[in-house]
C-alpha cells in the first residue's frame, strides 16, 4: 500500500466509525426521547396505581373525550338544541368558547361516530359536523404504568379509617384499589374549615358522640334565637327540630348521625373514623322521627330555618337531603330554589329503587332547579349499586354508598348503604371546596363539583357526568 | 318491636279491614332489605331515608287473597291495599 492509498484508508476507516458510533448515537437518543414523552393518563398520575386495564377500556369506549363536533347554524336557540341532543340521546360535552356555535357532543348511546356525523349532517339546524379526531403523537406514545403522584398523601390517625373504603380505597375486602373520592390527596391540600357550615336535613344528629362534638355548629351567643313567623320564638342553640317546632334536634334514628359522619367525623383525633372533612361545622335539622321518615311540610320547614339562618349570619351554604319519595311537591320545589337564591346548594339523593329518574322521577333530586345535586351510589369495585336510581338526564354524579361505615347512635359506628350515604359524601367534598374558595358562588360550585370526576364505564349512560367524585379534583 | 310483635300487629290489622277472625289469617315471614326507611311503602306526602333498611316481609292471607305487609322495629307498613300504601 502507497502512502496516499493509506489516508485514503485510514480517512474511510475514520468516517466509517464515525458514522457508526453516530447511529449508534441516534438511537439512543431515540430511545431517550420515546421514555421522555411517555404520556401517564391523568387517573394513573393521580393514584400511583397500575389502572391500565381500566383506561384502555375506558379508552375503547370513547370516555373522556366527545365524539363529534356539531357547528349549529347562527340563529338556532339553545332549546332546540337541547331538544335535539334529547331525541338523539346525547349530551353537549362541551360549549367552545373561542369557536362560537361549535358544540362538542358525546353520544350516548355510543354509536359509530361517522354515523352520528351524518345524522347530525343531516338535520337542518346544522352547518357542520365533523368526527372529534383524537390526535395523538402515533407509534411512538407509550403509557407508562411506572407513576408519580402531585401532591403527598395525607392519612389521618384515626383508628377505623383502614375501613372507610370510599376515602381511601386499598382493595380491602376485596374492594378495587383507588375506587374512592381521592381523600388522601385532597387532604394535602385542606381537610376543611370551622367556617363552612352544611346543613343535615334529616333525622337529627346525636350531637353528644365524640366522634361529632366538636364539629358540630352552635348557635353564635352574638345571634339572636330564631323566631319563626308562625312558630314564633325557638332557642336553637344546637340547631332545630321541625317535627315538634323546637330546639332539640337529637337523632332518635342513627339515620342522621350516620350522614354528618360521613361528612364531618373529627379527623386526627384518635377516635373512631374520619369525615371527608376533618374540620366543619354541621347544623342538625330534625325532620324524619324515629322510624326515619317525614313529612313535605316539616322538610320545608326546616329548609326555611336554614335560609333564615343564612339570611341572619350565618356561612351555611351546603344542605344534604339524604331522603325523598316519588310524590312532587311544589312547595318542596319552590322552597328549594328559595335556597338557590340565597347561595345555598342542595345535594339530593337520587333514591333507592333501582330505577330511572329520567322515567320515573324521585324527589326533591329531580327538581330541576340549578343548585340540586342529585347523587347515584356506588360500590367498592366502581360499580353502579344494585339499588341505586340513575337518570343521564336527572342525577348528576355518583359517590361510594355501599358499606359506608359512619357513625351512629350512643357513640357507635356502623356500616350502612343506600344512595343516602353517597350523598353526604358530595355534601362533604363541597365543604371541602368551600374552605378553599369561601366565595364560589353556588352556581360555581356545582359546575365544580360535576366537572371533578373520574370517569367510570358502569356511570356510562347512567348519570350526567358518568364519573365518581374526586375531592382532590375538585380542590384543583 | 321484633319480628312476632309485628307480625300480630299486621295480622290485627288485616283481620279488621276484612272484618275476619285473626285466627283464619294464614302468614309466611321472610326477613327482607327494603330500599329506603319507609320500607318502600312510604304514604303520600311522606319523605323517608334513602338507605336499605333491614325488616320483614309478612304475607298474610284470608279469604282466598295475599296481602304484604313490611316491618322493622320501628314500624309496621301495609303494602299497596287497594293501590294505597299505609303506616299502621
Amino acid at each position: 500500500m502507497n502512502r496516499n492509498n493509506f489516508v485514503i484508508h485510514l480517512a474511510l476507516a475514520i468516517v466509517l466509525i464515525l458514522v457508526a458510533a453516530f447511529a449508534g448515537q441516534l438511537a439512543k437518543w431515540r430511545k431517550q426521547w420515546k421514555s421522555h414523552i411517555s404520556i401517564v393518563p391523568a387517573e394513573q398520575k393521580k393514584r400511583g396505581a397500575s389502572t391500565t386495564e381500566e383506561i384502555a377500556l375506558a379508552e375503547t369506549r370513547g370516555f373522556g373525550r366527545p365524539e363529534v363536533l356539531v357547528k349549529f347554524k347562527s340563529g338556532v336557540s339553545r332549546e332546540t338544541i337541547d331538544e335535539l341532543m334529547s331525541r338523539m340521546n346525547d349530551r353537549v360535552e362541551d360549549r367552545i368558547e373561542n369557536a362560537p356555535g361549535w358544540e362538542a357532543i358525546d353520544d350516548l348511546d355510543n354509536a359509530d361516530a361517522a354515523a352520528t356525523v351524518a345524522q347530525y349532517s343531516s338535520m337542518p339546524e346544522v352547518e357542520y359536523a365533523e368526527e372529534n379526531y383524537e390526535i395523538s403523537l402515533s407509534q411512538t406514545i407509550e403509557v407508562r404504568t411506572a407513576v408519580t403522584t402531585y401532591q403527598p398523601l395525607r392519612f389521618p390517625k384515626d383508628p377505623l379509617f383502614g375501613e372507610q373504603w370510599a376515602l381511601a380505597n386499598s382493595g380491602q375486602r376485596g374492594g378495587k384499589e383507588g375506587a374512592d373520592i381521592n381523600a388522601t390527596n385532597a387532604w394535602a391540600i385542606t381537610t376543611g374549615s370551622e367556617e363552612v357550615v352544611v346543613a343535615v336535613l334529616d333525622s337529627g344528629v346525636d350531637y353528644n358522640h365524640d366522634d361529632l362534638k366538636p364539629n358540630m355548629w352552635t348557635r353564635p351567643k352574638s345571634m339572636d334565637a330564631y323566631e319563626d313567623e308562625d312558630l314564633g320564638p325557638v332557642d336553637d342553640e344546637y340547631g332545630f327540630n321541625a317535627i315538634l317546632n323546637e330546639s332539640d334536634p337529637m337523632d332518635e334514628n342513627g339515620h342522621g348521625t350516620h350522614c354528618a359522619g360521613i361528612i364531618g367525623a373529627e379527623g386526627e383525633n384518635n377516635i373512631g373514623i374520619a369525615g371527608v372533612n376533618w374540620k366543619v361545622r354541621i347544623m342538625p335539622l330534625k325532620f324524619m322521627n324515629a322510624g326515619g321518615y317525614g313529612t313535605t311540610k316539616d322538610a320545608i320547614e326546616a329548609i326555611n330555618y336554614v335560609i333564615e339562618r343564612k339570611k341572619a349570619g350565618v356561612n351555611v351554604r351546603v344542605i344534604s337531603a339524604s331522603w325523598g319519595s316519588t310524590q312532587r311537591s311544589r312547595a318542596l320545589e319552590a322552597i328549594i330554589r328559595k335556597a338557590y337564591e340565597n347561595d345555598i346548594l342542595f345535594v339530593a339523593a337520587a333514591g333507592n329503587a333501582s330505577t330511572n329518574n329520567d322515567r320515573r322521577p324521585h324527589f326533591p333530586s329531580s327538581y330541576n332547579v340549578p343548585n340540586v345535586v342529585s347523587v347515584a351510589a356506588l360500590d367498592r369495585n366502581d360499580q353502579l349499586a344494585a339499588f341505586s336510581n340513575f337518570g343521564v338526564k336527572s342525577v348528576a354524579i355518583a359517590a361510594p354508598g355501599v358499606d359506608i361505615l359512619s357513625t351512629w347512635l350512643g357513640n357507635a359506628y356502623e356500616e350502612k348503604s343506600g344512595t343516602s350515604m353517597a350523598t353526604p359524601v358530595v355534601s362533604g367534598v363541597a365543604a371541602l371546596v368551600l374552605s378553599e374558595h369561601p366565595r364560589m358562588s353556588v352556581d360555581e360550585l356545582r359546575k365544580k363539583l360535576l366537572a371533578s370526576t373520574d370517569p367510570i364505564v358502569a356511570l356510562k349512560g347512567k348519570t350526567e357526568t358518568g364519573g365518581r367524585i374526586n375531592a382532590a379534583k375538585a380542590l384543583e | 318491636m321484633n319480628k312476632e310483635e309485628a307480625v300480630e300487629k299486621a295480622r290485627n290489622d288485616l283481620a279488621q279491614r276484612l272484618k275476619v277472625d285473626p285466627a283464619d289469617i294464614k302468614e309466611s315471614v321472610e326477613d327482607a332489605d327494603f330500599p329506603d326507611m319507609a320500607l318502600g311503602a312510604g304514604e303520600s306526602g311522606e319523605m323517608s331515608g334513602q338507605m336499605i333498611t333491614r325488616g320483614w316481609r309478612i304475607r298474610l292471607s284470608a279469604g282466598g287473597q295475599s296481602h304484604e305487609y313490611r316491618a322493622d322495629k320501628n314500624q309496621v307498613r301495609l303494602f299497596k291495599y287497594k293501590g294505597k300504601n299505609y303506616r299502621i
